[in-house]
């Protein structure tokens, strides 16, 4: 392995290459910030789906079957929304900080704000409406 | 080896270790996610073992490139310079997308 120093001999992963080209090199502790701001967001991806997973596999002496499936499909579908947007975002964040441009609004946001209060508006009705 | 391995990054935000404690946290809670896969089981027959499989291959995949994963971060921070880990980025997020279908199929299907 050569010396890292010179930033023209920097090998960098053809993949990584590939999909970050151009601009100029950022800080490489933003670079890890971008990465565990996207592993927060796939955490809360898998809660979403481990919420569609628990719905289903507990509730059912609760909610009838076509509830069940609604909510259990509706966390599911959310969860893999936002497992892809992370991936979108950190593309995005990564590509604005190599040409020092604005960052990226999160679009995931709002997403996980309208689908949870879907999913807990329909529990609601459901419980009062029992 | 780059010469500047061999001595300790001067980080006081200790980027590389939050780094890596936060792989180790997802890596958690896909275990968590493989666990709850399996009260499926009884209910959705043998299928759900794909999903369980899935999720426990990503864990396993997470810890065991956390050593690596610790070293480039901390060369990185030495030299200035960290690549972004898209492999790991897609691949993670490309194996939630799987569960999420899996799971989708489960709930529909079975």
């Amino acid at each position: 392995m050569s010396s890292a120093e010179d930033p023209a001999e920097r090998r960098r992963s053809s993949f990584s290459e590939r999909v970050l080209k151009g601009g100029s090199e950022p800080d490489p502790r933003f670079t890890l910030a971008n990465e565990r701001t996207f592993l927060a967001w796939i955490r809360t991806s898998l809660a979403f789906l481990a919420g569609g997973i628990a719905i289903e596999a507990f509730t059912g002496d609760i909610f009838d079957l076509a509830i069940r499936k609604f909510l259990a499909t509706v966390l599911l579908l959310l969860g893999m929304l936002l497992s892809a947007g992370a991936t979108f975002r950190w593309l995005g964040v990564e590509r604005s900080m190599r040409h020092k441009a604005p960052l990226p609004l999160p679009i995931i946001a709002p997403l996980v704000a309208v689908g949870g209060a879907i999913a807990s508006g329909v529990l609601v009705v459901v419980v009062l409406t029992r | 080896m780059p010469r500047t391995a061999q001595r300790f990054h001067e980080d006081p935000g200790l980027q590389p270790e939050r780094t890596v404690l936060s792989w180790g946290r997802t890596m958690l809670a896909l275990c968590t996610a493989a666990a709850i896969f399996l009260r499926w089981l009884p209910t959705h027959g043998p299928f759900v073992l794909a999903l369980f499989g899935l999720a426990a291959c990503t864990a396993i995949g997470i810890y065991t490139t956390q050593q690596a994963r610790y070293r480039r971060g901390s060369v990185g921070i030495s030299n200035e310079h960290v690549e972004p880990d898209a492999v790991a980025v897609v691949v993670t997020s490309t194996a939630v997308v799987a569960l999420g279908v899996l799971g989708l199929v489960t709930v529909v299907v079975f």
